[in-house]
């Protein structure tokens, strides 16, 4: 047979097997046996030195001719086969995405200590600075200096924890003593303004302390933020607004607020602040006993008497303050059932928030 | 305070819109608690004839009565009340009624016996207490009238909220001045008319001649009156004193008592009446003296009670004992009863609070005592004793003894204060016209003049108003009526203020994200501690002080402060442990107290404490649950070290004896530059036993004003490699007790500059292949200079040096 033949043959059952290779195994198999160093198309290529010169023109541009087809022919098997086998793999690694993620836990902040930063922050944004006092108080920045009468209901055993004073000291009632737990934050109030220079803005959140026992709607330990400013030319319109700004930003822009006068022994005058019912908005429903508002927090002018006991001239400067239950604040956001959950440590809970 | 509409509308007009009515109390500073409506709810409820009464046969106590109720047939009714007879006239609810409290009356069975409504007593009908059986009406009641008819119109009680800086609100007078400054209306005051009365009653000789008063301290008693009212029959009281009492919340008891409460509610000058013969000594003299109790004095009061009195407490007595407890209640032994013919009438003023301790230690609270401890006006007790006296006089038949005895120690005056308009209006940030504010003051009963300042005004406060002291007492009044919801709301404009967290806070801030990014979840235990937690938890005590003691703790186990909030973490894990919960993860920032001897206020410490038991998570699908361990608290505190940037951190074996709370061998102190941290380990598996705890529970306590003030709040840049690095792995076979601290201290010093960074990635034991009490432990070594290429050589110098010092130095084999 005339090499030419043999090259057309070689050529047709090259190409048909590169069509069969079934993987790309077996296509660098059909590669190897064609091209590779002993490939049957490679030994003509050898063997050109014996072919007639006369021949050798024609014979080695017909075995290029079928290199060049041989090749283009295996690196389009080979695409078609890669194609086909990353496709494969695809579907092979396909998962169920609804299976649970790789998730590293996350902690969680405290439902009280939320509600803590969130207010703080909103008043840090109004230029206030925040304050801590200490929850072992004395008698007089717990009641005196805050224009607590002598003997206001709130000194008695009944509702405050007297602590053992180790002073020496003699206690002014038969059975109470000069140190307390704080009741109230207001007393931060006291030491902000002795301590601090004017003008004051600050929120003082923490623990006080009622001798209340605990039950669904009681703890004995609790939480308040206090706020205080005092500086020139403060007004009842700048408590109203400063106090309105927070109930938007706590619980959302269409809530309104109106004050109530009231009474406190440290502020004159005095007010309590409702925000309207989130429920009814202000029709009157259970969560609001009908009246379409909830009480929010008591606030007030600073007595001109609590300013000057901490040496501020009360014609000079003027100021507000304000004091709200952190719990309350979380029952009305998150219908909390029973305040003793917040202390008990339940996994369940915590993680809710 | 409960107030009659009725009743006040007497004295100035009450607005016909309750709801804004209530509204506008609400708002100037009235709170109201309750609304009550008497008359309104008796649709429904007429005027019924019992015809016949049959004991039920199914029942012991029913029975089935048949009524006429003046339209149609009568009615079945099944009843359980004892009193009901045949032939008595009784109040009817019939099917459709509702009666108060929402109680809609049906056609119902009753143990097999049909029932078409329901016979009342008083107090199903919202009329009172009387519960004790059916309402007998008289015989004349005409039948099928509707009870509304029966009763009277309707009159509305509001319950009241009255701060206690309003002792003039707790009376009905005070409350029609407070009404009438609201709305700046007139109002009429009864009492010049009710004192006219007197002369028309009195008769008989002086009362000097035969009381007198003595009150050796006039601190605890202001101002004492006694009055005598003679030939007293004691017997109900008419109607419409009896309707007054009852309306204001009262129980009409008798007339002479009936008078004392009717003028408490009417003016807010408690009063008492003494059966003037038990006061009596042999010749008909009575002889009162207000004096202190004597310690462990006895004193039955009039609810029967036997008190033991301090000598706080002041008592009105006669020279032989106490007859009264002064401003709180009565004695049981003087007390007006059906026998009495004469009446000693006492109208004082007691001391505020010793009044109010007395009532709070003896859990008795008066509507007299509520009165004293806010503040009575010792100005009207006499001329409301006036008028007591002419009332009692004219209800009981009696007369009333010319005269007074009046102590009055230190009178009250009114006090003069000043009103500057502009200031006011400054800082209320309103424009509130002069003519508003005048009109006010005088109606709030001050008497205002102007003064050589236009802007000025010169105001004398009454003497009801003790709460009227200084100038800020009287801007409240006049911005609460002018209205706080018309003052323009603002933010303050004020300079030199900025907002902005102090460096503790910062890191505070830091640290909680730390803690939550590892997955720990805040909680809040109690503050209170019991007696011996720190025994318990077998933490030494040095440094730790004396626990803060409660005097008044609320029960034993909550009756000192903590001085660790551990304990308490315990208690959680134990509360989630017994409801099946395994995996817990918690942590507490807070306040933890010591006191010491001769030191007035404890010292205060923030500490942060965790616990850690069960695992992060359960066995998932593609992650095992692995337990805590020690390394998990660890793990913990490498976060809070790497994100607060603190220098030098190292962990400290902590010994038995070092560390009781901990397991030995699990237990480890953290320090930062020297300065200790706090401590993390397992919890000694007797102490979680101790709290409930199942073990294992790693825990870790650490003192926040270390950890902050070790914390850096900025850091170095080192620059980022550009010349590649060599790694090696190296094995060392060591004793067991060499430490990874140790080992990782020569590698250091022994490494030099071209030692990069040793990271630990396999501690191996065996003891055929490492040998017994010997450890092979794996460093990845990453050498690297930071100005060139290291070459083979370099590397393999350094290296050699480096495995030399640690055969060297800690006795290591180097393992192929």
């Amino acid at each position: 047979m005339a090499i030419a033949e043999e090259l057309a043959a070689l050529r047709e059952s090259t190409l048909a097997a590169i069509e069969a290779a079934a993987d790309s195994t077996a296509l660098d198999g059909v590669r190897v046996a064609v091209l590779g160093k002993s490939g049957s198309l490679t030994g003509y290529l050898r063997s050109m030195g014996s072919v007639p010169p006369e021949e050798r023109a024609s014979v080695g541009k017909a075995v290029n001719e079928a290199r060049v087809e041989v090749e283009e022919a295996l690196a389009a098997r080979k695409a078609v086969l890669d194609a086909a086998e990353l496709s494969a793999a695809i579907d092979a690694a396909a998962v169920d995405v609804t299976l649970p993620g790789r998730a590293q836990q996350m902690g969680t902040r405290h439902l009280i200590n939320g509600i803590i930063d969130e207010i703080s922050d909103i008043f840090l944004g109004l230029g206030y600075k925040v304050v801590e006092g200490t929850e072992v108080e004395t008698d007089y920045y717990n009641f005196t200096a805050l224009n607590a009468p002598a003997d206001h209901p709130s000194r008695s055993m009944q509702d405050t924890f007297y602590v053992r004073d180790l002073s020496g000291d003699a206690a002014r009632v038969r059975g109470e003593s000069d140190v307390l737990l704080r009741t109230q934050t207001s007393g931060v109030q006291v030491h902000t303004m002795e301590d601090w220079d004017l003008p004051i803005y600050m929120v003082a959140p923490g623990k006080v302390y009622r001798r209340d026992v605990a039950d669904p709607s009681h703890l004995p330990q609790f939480h308040q933020i206090e706020g205080l400013v005092v500086d020139r030319g403060i007004t009842f319109g700048d408590l109203k607004g400063t106090l309105d700004y927070l109930c938007k930003q706590i619980f959302g822009p269409e809530r309104k607020t109106r004050f109530r006068a009231h009474y406190f022994p440290f502020t004159e005058p005095s007010a309590e602040a409702d925000v309207s019912c989130g429920i009814c908005h202000g029709e009157g429903c259970r969560m609001c006993k009908g009246t379409g508002w909830i009480e929010i927090l008591g606030c007030g002018m600073v007595d001109p008497n609590v300013l000057s006991m901490s040496g501020i001239d009360p014609e000079e400067y003027s100021g507000f303050a304000f004091g709200m239950g952190v719990e309350r604040i979380a029952c009305l956001k998150y219908d909390v059932p029973d305040l003793r959950m917040l202390l008990e440590g339940d996994m369940r809970f915590l993680r809710q928030f | 305070m409960k107030v009659s509409l009725k009743w006040l509308s007497e004295y100035t007009q009450v607005p016909s819109d309750l709801k804004a009515f209530c509204d506008r109390l609400d708002l100037t500073g009235t709170g109201v608690e309750g609304i009550e409506t008497l008359g309104e709810a008796f649709e429904g409820v007429v005027v019924g004839s019992v015809l016949t009464c049959e004991p039920h046969p199914d029942s012991d106590h029913m029975s089935v009565v048949t009524v006429d109720v003046g339209a149609g047939e009568p009615v079945q009714i099944v009843c359980g009340a004892p009193n009901i007879a045949a032939g008595i006239k009784v109040p009817v609810a019939c099917v459709g009624a509702v009666l108060p409290g929402d109680f809609k009356i049906k056609k119902s069975k009753l143990r097999g016996v049909v029932s078409c409504g329901m016979c009342c007593s008083q107090r199903e009908l919202g009329l009172g207490s009387d519960h004790s059986g059916i309402w007998i009406l008289p015989e004349e009641t005409p039948v099928g009238t509707a009870m509304a008819e029966v009763i009277g119109s309707g009159d509305t009680v509001l319950d009241l909220e009255i701060t206690p800086n309003r002792p003039d609100c707790l009376s009905v007078v005070g409350m029609a001045r407070e009404v009438g400054a609201m709305y700046q209306q007139p109002v009429t005051y009864p009492l010049a008319d009710d004192v006219a009365k007197l002369a028309a009653v009195t008769a008989g000789e002086d009362v000097a001649a035969a009381v007198t008063v003595e009150v050796p301290d006039s601190e605890r008693c202001c101002r004492y009156t006694a009055r005598v009212i003679d030939n007293v029959k004691v017997g109900p009281s008419p109607d419409w004193l009896a309707e007054r009492v009852s309306a204001a919340g009262g129980r009409p008891i008798n007339n002479v008592v009936d008078v004392t409460n009717y003028i408490l509610y009417l003016y807010g000058q408690p009063l008492h009446a003494f059966d003037f013969d038990t006061l009596c000594d042999g010749d008909g003299r009575v002889r009162i003296i207000v004096r202190g109790a004597a310690e462990g004095e006895h004193l039955t009061t009039l609810d029967g009670e036997e008190r033991v009195l301090t000598e706080d407490m002041t008592v009105i007595a006669t020279p032989d004992r106490a007859v009264a407890l002064a401003g709180v209640m009565g004695g049981l032994d003087t007390e007006v009863t059906e026998a009495t013919t004469t009446v000693l009438l006492e109208s004082a003023d007691f001391c505020n609070g010793r009044t109010s301790r007395t009532s709070r230690n003896l859990g008795l609270i008066s509507e007299s005592s509520m009165r004293y401890e806010r503040g009575v006006d010792e100005n009207l007790t006499e001329l409301v004793s006036q008028a007591a006296a002419a009332l009692l006089a004219e209800v009981s038949g009696g007369t009333v003894r010319p005269g007074v005895v009046d102590v009055y120690g230190r009178p009250a005056e009114a006090r003069p204060l000043t009103f500057r308009i502009d200031r006011f209006n400054a800082m209320m940030g309103a424009a509130i016209p002069a003519d508003f504010i005048r009109d006010i003051l005088v109606r709030l009963g001050c008497a205002v003049e102007a003064t050589d300042e236009a802007a000025v005004l010169s105001v004398l406060a009454p003497t009801f108003r003790p709460d009227l002291e200084r100038e800020i007492d009287l801007y409240e009044e006049v911005l609460r009526l002018w209205g706080m919801d018309r003052i323009e709301p603002t933010l303050p404009g004020g300079r030199e203020r900025v907002g902005a967290r102090t460096p503790e806070q910062e890191t505070l801030r830091l640290v909680n994200a730390v803690l939550r990014a590892s997955g720990l979840n805040e909680t809040m235990t109690y503050s209170f501690a019991e007696p011996g937690d720190i025994e318990r938890l077998r933490l030494p005590a040095d440094g730790l002080g004396l626990a803060v003691e409660l005097l008044n703790p609320l029960n034993a186990d909550q009756s000192v402060m903590r001085q660790s909030i551990v304990p308490n973490l315990l208690r959680s894990v134990a509360y989630n442990q017994a409801r099946g919960v395994k995996n817990i993860q918690l942590y507490e920032i807070g306040t933890v107290f010591s006191a010491a001897e001769g030191r007035k206020k404890a010292k205060e410490r923030k500490k942060l404490a965790a616990v850690m038991a069960g695992s992060m998570g359960d066995a998932a699908w593609n992650a095992p649950a692995v337990p805590f361990d020690f390394f998990d608290g660890k793990g913990v505190l490498e976060n809070l070290a790497r994100e607060l940037a603190l220098p030098k951190v190292r962990f400290r074996a902590l010994t038995a004896d070092e560390a009781p709370q901990l397991q030995p061998g699990r237990a480890a102190e953290m320090m930062a530059n020297g300065a200790v941290i706090g401590w993390v380990g397992e919890v000694h598996p007797l102490v979680c036993d101790a709290f409930d705890a199942a073990a294992p529970v790693v825990a870790f306590e650490l003192d926040v004003a270390a950890l902050v003030k070790a914390a850096r709040p900025a850091r170095d840049y080192v620059a980022v490699p550009t010349f590649p690095a060599v790694v090696m792995d190296q094995a060392f076979v060591v004793g067991e007790d060499v430490t990874h601290e140790k080992l990782m201290q020569v590698m250091a010093s022994a490494g030099g500059k071209l030692l990069e960074s040793v990271a630990l990635f396999d501690v191996y034991r065996d003891e055929e292949r490492v040998g017994a009490g010997k450890k092979s432990m794996a460093y990845t070594l990453t050498y690297r200079a930071a100005d060139r290429t290291l070459t083979g050589e370099e590397v393999e110098r350094a290296h050699g040096k480096l495995v030399a010092k640690v055969e060297k130095a800690c006795g290591a084999e180097v393992r192929g």
